[in-house]
């Protein structure tokens, strides 16, 4: 197995559906010729030419509509909005549209569209390159949402995503970007399950995405105070297996929700309910959830303060400990 | 370290090989992002080359005098896995510092 970045990762997965469906199709801003902004289409280009690998406008919505009309014509596009902040200009086209086909078709007409979209903060971007956009996707019945956390998850999910008959939502955490790990090319990855990553006892830490990198290292830091953290990685969204979720929260009966976007309506409100509805009477203490602010995403300068740390986790978990 | 080979690009419309003039780096140096790697020259024009990554250049493809056709390797860079994107930077992996300790109440 190789160590890769999540970048390479996602390189090969993307390389590896190229090359064993001539349906797929890479498309968006700089993706071609550059390779991509993050180089995750490096290559792809010259292996696969123009016509399978190629650049857009500056248009997100018409990356997407494009995708839309190319998977109505039998195609299997893999899409790029290159920053979390410009996939807005392209939601008309996602609910209306995107969304909605399979059910306006009654389920003729299903389409094979992969978004992916680098997401998430941590790397000092300039506005609109430091969102978490995943609650708007997740909140529109007819998507699925995929957030992997790192490169063997990023392999493995994308590949999967691609191959879903239905349009997926990736949903890549550009801080963990260049993270290394063993990457199993042969493992074939499923949507719509998540993965204890770490066991514990004490209490659950829920996460997806960059923060799941984070739960672990407070898990790391609560073992040296005796306490045994459990860190579960949702890994999808949408679908989302509460049954693994609320499996774990039964053993150690108490839960923390991690994100990086907005408290309110965040999607740690989600999991807070499903746990309620599914486990209320296993609960020792109410699910707290460690997030973002409710502010837009700050500059660069104070992001540190915005996106939960280690400190702003453990104190949850010594509320939670205390109930 | 990954290999990252520079081809020779498009550098003006329908030119389909430039020759090496010279070159300004040998194999083994260290360059930086946009720093020239030499000159070659077209049938219109002189071209510097900046270099598009930062890294070890491991293999200069061609020599001066010699034709390199558009497409056809140039430059085979040794680069760091870690590049940053063109917006931001790569974060840090320093073990993060905390402050809050945990008790057990035991009752």
């Amino acid at each position: 197995m190789a160590q890769l970045t999540l970048v390479q990762a996602l390189n090969q997965a993307l390389r590896h559906e190229l090359r064993e469906d001539p349906r797929t199709l890479v498309f968006g801003e700089d993706v071609g010729r550059l390779g991509g902004v993050f180089r995750v289409t490096d290559g792809l280009q010259e292996e696969f030419g123009e016509r399978r690998v190629f650049d857009t406008p500056l248009a997100e919505s018409a990356i997407v509509g494009s995708a839309i009309g190319l998977a109505l014509a039998g195609w299997r596009p893999v899409c790029e909005i290159q920053f979390d902040g410009f996939s807005y200009p392209a939601l008309d086209q996602v609910i209306t549209n995107l969304a909605k086909y399979r059910g306006r078709t009654r389920g003729r007409a299903a389409l094979p569209v992969t978004i992916r979209i680098p997401s998430g903060g941590g790397i000092g971007g300039p506005e609109h390159h430091g969102e978490s956009p995943e609650t708007y996707y997740a909140h529109t019945a007819g998507l699925k949402v995929v957030a992997p956390s790192g490169p063997a998850e990023g392999y493995q999910l994308l590949r999967a995503a691609i191959r879903d008959p239905d349009p997926v939502i990736f949903l890549e955490p550009k801080s963990r970007y260049w993270t290394k790990e063993e990457v199993d090319a042969a493992a074939a990855g499923r949507l719509g399950q998540a993965r204890i990553v770490r066991e514990g006892t004490h209490a659950t830490l829920i996460a997806w995405g960059a923060m799941t990198a984070r739960c672990l290292q407070a898990a790391e830091a609560a073992a040296e105070d005796g306490v045994e953290l459990e860190v579960v990685d949702c890994r999808s969204l949408v679908p989302l297996d509460v049954d693994t979720l609320s499996a774990s929260v039964r053993k150690t009966g108490r839960a923390v929700v991690v994100h990086e976007a907005p408290l309110t309506a965040g999607f740690g409100a989600e999991i807070s309910a499903r746990l309620m509805e599914t486990i209320f009477r296993d609960l020792k203490a109410p699910v707290l959830r460690v997030t973002g602010y409710d502010i837009p995403y700050p500059a660069a300068a104070v992001e540190a303060a915005y996106l939960p740390d280690l400190d702003r986790i453990l104190t949850a978990v010594q509320k939670v400990l205390d109930y | 370290m990954t290999e990252f080979v520079f081809r020779l690009p498009d550098l003006a419309e329908g030119l389909e090989d430039a020759e090496i003039v010279e070159w300004r780096v040998k194999e083994g140096d260290r360059v930086e992002l946009n720093q020239l790697l030499g000159e070659v020259q077209t049938s219109k024009a002189a071209v510097e080359i900046p270099s598009p990554r930062r890294g070890l250049v491991k293999t200069l493809h061609a020599l001066p005098g010699d034709l390199v056709r558009v497409g056809e390797p140039l430059v085979t860079f040794e680069v760091e896995d870690s590049q940053p994107g063109v917006v931001g930077r790569v974060p840090q992996e320093a073990k993060p510092a905390r402050r809050v300790h945990l008790r057990i109440r035991r009752d």
